[in-house]
């Protein structure tokens, strides 16, 4: 039933889970927070249903922040921190995860980099103080030949699992550029493959030195505890390590608005079905949060799923497409896209369909959102702050992300409730902002096309 | 061997590692106290509860009154329930030249019933904060609910509606028929797919479990055909049900009779027969696809649960290829060599089918070396077996990760569901560490010499590999 399909899914789930954001009124349940004397940011998340906890380090930095001609920096030195340290091995720290009974991984995004353990609860002393070991005594192997080297083949490898083996996330990174010429959101975060190919461990150790210290660190721990419990924890162990002396501004900066719309192509003789998709630039709930919010409800009125007005119009109706949908990103840094998506029915072409759709979304920005509508898509998103609960290693997430875009316990504390307070003029004005006359109707146009016969 | 947060974030995000599949895990209650109009020690009328406490969840069986057999385990922290409900017999159960049909069923189950059509029910799930749905596995089929607690009854009514008055009109049906047939046009680039392909091809190339949709296939389907099936499928015969969350046997009993107590006693399905596997390949089977990696996927016969030596392959699996980074596989050909990001194994069982598989990426100029790497370590651990320390890692990653996967209802849920399946008895998560904790090295290493010698296993290569020795295509 893969009604979206796998590019949008992923952007998909970063709305459905608007997810940055969770909720905390409604059982009494609370967040518990605090900061370290070296500034660091710890966040409780008690959850006492199960004995193990999910153990978080986010860091303050992400593919933003990489020097030019650099790209790729960020992720492939995420995967430098699970080699060497002064007081480990080589692969030492995964080995002692493990051992123990835990899981662990890392990933890096344009706004953060994060790294997480899932232990028994009487272990997490343990992977506090091995986090923390790699915190400030990371060794960066420099031999021209050794480890830094291989993982840097690993990460070509990744590149091309992910990127150059799928039509789609290759017309991804074309539309990304294209959406963001001058920011660092139109570079991909694994990286060129010809930059990726040129780092050295010198780029490592530099961009660790800069970036790598507890006062640009977010630490979260969900689960079997309390703050009481974690804080002399904390205290000792994150809480003697040296911050930072100083280091650069985030890259984080204004998206220009695009001037002019495009349309890019791309043919593949992988591709069998063809795609169409449409960009814009939207806001982001860090940007501006009464226009997200609003947004939020507006595309899930507009395209959010099968009950919406674009599906029913263009999938049951007229029967031009087999998916047609709308979004809206919200949960990065600075100016996010949002947009469209539509999978044609047979025998309907690209030009086909985007008429009909485009003509579709014309005439409910004209009439207006239905009443009803509105009223379900806000219970709909509220509700999903509820059901988000029931996964630890979930919430753990929502609050890193949040807190690492500059978001707060507040802000999230506040999601259902502001969800709830959008109206259906607000909901409707912002989709006509965004995509319609409002806004300058500037956008870029994706087709994902099989190979020309 | 996809993370958990690799898949929602897959093109913002990048992750370093292959996660390991975990296994298993443990909760207690919560300290949350009862809602007030359902005290958890009020007695439950006329039911007659069972309550096992284990050591990572407590179970309560017990039999509605109309005689549906229940496991839930209440969980009143956070306010949302989760009902699940299974039924032998899937897919493989479609009719030759109907290739399709579990599946056209089970897309059917949340489009419509009684008076609403598909709009109207989708709309009022929407309305009632819930979710169903409804899915066919190879072998078995399955509906679960998400609903809160607060509106319950209301959307176990809805549930009820759909299982007992589904309405299975042209119009979603056709909608299925589209999708699928777009699926089947998509599927010719997939690797995994293609790979899946091969395999079957070379392995049990006539058994029902090698068959796939059509065009045809889908294009013969029909709501009536599909309604039919339907009281095959799901029926009170063989029918499991378990339930997680916020709710007492009081309360649920009655609702599940609402829902399912109606079905068919019993229906006729023709469920597959056990698969013998042909001989290996002796040469990798190539699969060309215009891509610059290579994906090598290999199969072995394997053991099923209740196999003696289950429990041994299932420890030897974690150190030769299940362990993520701390598995020979990974350590040899990702972290020493470079090539590729990540390679995994697993045991492939239940229904009529046992396997030892594996598979990873490479670009398509080392498809060779990897191959070799991979069949280099096949013949050492299979040869020289495992060390004490290596079966000393993977019992106490296997047995402390445990709890790990009881920590939410979602993964209660499906953790129970599970054992029911497979009958493995309601104490199987206490015994389970148990049962990891007494396997020896001559266990671990006699089933590395019997089960992981390279010439048993199948490889399959999809892309456009290179330095292959002779292949065999087709």
């Amino acid at each position: 039933m893969a009604k979206l399909r796998y590019l949008l899914a992923a952007l998909a789930a970063a709305i459905l889970a608007p997810a940055t954001l969770a909720d905390t009124g409604e059982t009494g349940w609370a967040p518990e927070t605090f900061t370290l004397d070296n500034g660091m940011e710890v966040v409780v998340l008690p959850d006492h249903r199960a004995p193990v906890v999910t153990h978080m380090v986010w860091y303050k930095v992400g593919a933003v922040d990489e020097a030019p001609g650099k790209s790729g920096i960020a992720h492939l030195f995420e995967h430098v921190m699970f080699q060497e340290t002064d007081d480990l091995g080589p692969e030492e720290f995964t080995s002692i995860v493990q051992r123990n009974g835990g899981q662990l991984n890392a990933f890096t995004s344009w706004d953060y980099t994060a790294y997480y353990e899932r232990v028994a609860r009487d272990r997490l002393e343990l992977v506090m103080e091995l986090e923390a070991e790699r915190m400030r005594d990371l060794l960066v192997n420099d031999d021209p030949e050794g480890p830094f080297i291989t993982e840097r083949d690993v990460v070509k490898e990744e590149r091309r699992q992910r990127v150059e083996n799928n039509p789609g996330a290759i017309l991804f990174e074309k539309v990304m550029a294209a959406l963001y010429p001058d920011h660092p959101y139109g570079i991909p975060v694994i990286g060129h493959m010809d930059e990726v190919a040129a780092l050295t461990p010198q780029d490592g150790i530099e961009f660790y030195e800069t970036w790598y210290a507890p006062d640009a660190a977010i630490l979260v721990i969900a689960g079997d505890v309390t703050a009481a419990e974690v804080r002399p924890l904390a205290e000792r162990i994150y809480g003697e390590l040296e911050p930072a002396e100083k280091r650069p501004a985030r890259g984080w900066r204004e998206v220009a608005p695009l001037e002019t719309s495009q349309t890019l192509t791309h043919s593949d003789p992988k591709v069998r079905q063809p795609e169409w998709d449409r960009y814009y630039l939207s806001t982001s709930f860090r940007q501006d949060s009464d226009l997200a919010y609003a947004l939020a409800v507006g595309t899930e009125v507009l395209g959010g799923g099968q009950t919406s007005l674009l599906y029913q119009s263009l999938v049951e109706e007229q029967k031009v497409a087999i998916a047609a949908s709308s979004w809206a990103w919200l949960s990065l840094h600075d100016t996010a896209p949002a947009g469209f998506s539509a999978t044609p029915a047979e025998g309907v072409s690209l030009d086909e369909l985007e008429t009909a759709f485009m003509a579709e979304v014309a005439r409910i920005l004209e009439e207006g959102l239905p009443e009803d509508d509105v009223k379900r898509a806000r219970n709909s998103l509220a509700a999903q702050a509820i059901y988000a609960r029931d996964s630890q290693s979930g919430m753990a997430n929502r609050y890193g992300r949040a807190l690492s875009i500059g978001l707060t316990i507040e802000d999230i504390a506040a999601y259902p409730d502001r969800v709830r307070a959008v109206s259906a003029d607000e909901a409707l004005a912002a989709l006509r902002t965004v995509f319609g006359r409002e806004g300058n109707g500037a956008h870029v146009e994706a087709h994902l096309l099989p190979e020309a016969m | 061997m996809q993370a958990s947060l690799r898949s929602a974030l897959a093109a913002l995000s990048l992750v370093s590692m292959a996660a390991l599949s975990s296994c298993g895990g443990n909760a207690r209650e919560a300290d949350s106290p009862p809602s007030a109009d359902e005290p958890a020690s009020a007695p439950a009328p006329g039911l007659d509860i069972a309550t096992h406490e284990g050591d990572f969840v407590e179970i309560q069986q017990f039999e509605t009154p109309e005689g549906i057999s229940v496991w839930l385990v209440n969980e009143p922290s956070i306010p949302i329930v989760s009902i699940n409900a299974a039924w032998p017999g899937g897919s493989a159960s479609d009719p030759q030249g109907l290739e399709g049909l579990a599946n056209s069923v089970v897309y059917q189950m949340n489009e419509g019933a009684g008076e609403l059509d598909a709009l109207a029910f989708q709309t009022r799930m929407e309305e009632l904060n819930m979710s169903f749905g409804c899915s066919a596995g190879r072998d078995w089929t399955s509906c679960s609910a998400d609903m809160l607690r607060e509106n319950a009854g209301e959307a176990m009514d809805l549930v009820a509606l759909a299982m007992n008055e589904p309405r299975f009109d042209d119009g979603p049906f056709e909608r299925f028929q589209r999708e699928a047939l777009i699926g089947i046009k998509r599927r010719v680039t997939s690797p995994d797919f293609l790979a899946s392909e091969a395999m079957e091809e070379a392995l049990y190339p006539d058994h029902p479990y090698a068959r796939e949709t059509s065009a045809a296939s889908i294009n013969a389907l029909s709501p009536s055909l599909a309604l039919s099936h339907k009281d095959d499928l799901m029926v009170r015969e063989g029918m499991l049900v378990t339930a997680v969350g916020a709710i007492t046997p009081g309360k649920l009993a009655p609702m599940i009779d609402k829902a399912f107590a109606g079905l068919p006693a019993e229906g006729d399905l023709d469920l597959p027969g056990e698969v013998v596997l042909e001989d290996p390949l002796a040469a990798p089977k190539r699969v060309d696809l215009p891509q610059p990696q290579t994906l090598v996927r290999f199969t072995a016969p394997g053991l099923q649960r209740d196999h003696p030596d289950f429990f041994a392959a299932y420890v030897l699996n974690y150190t030769f290829g299940g362990g993520g980074f701390e598995s020979r596989l990974m350590k040899e050909l990702r972290v020493a060599q470079g090539l590729t990001y990540g390679i995994g194994t697993g045991l492939g069982f239940g229904g009529e089918l046992a396997t030892w598989s594996g598979r990873g990426q490479t670009r398509n100029e080392t498809a060779g070396r990897f191959v070799k790497g991979i069949k280099d370590q096949m013949r050492a651990i299979s040869r020289q077996g495992i060390t004490e320390q290596e079966l000393a890692d993977a019992k106490s990653y296997l047995t402390g990760a445990y709890p790990l996967a009881f920590d939410s209802n979602s993964k209660i849920a499906g953790q129970m569901m599970g054992v029911r399946q497979q009958e493995l008895g309601v104490d199987y998560f206490d015994r389970r560490n148990g049962a990891i904790e007494a396997v020896t090295l001559d266990d671990a290493n006699r089933v590395a010499a019997e089960w992981l010698k390279p010439e048993r296993f199948t490889f399959v290569l999809v892309g456009e590999p290179e330095g292959i020795a002779p292949v065999e295509t087709d």
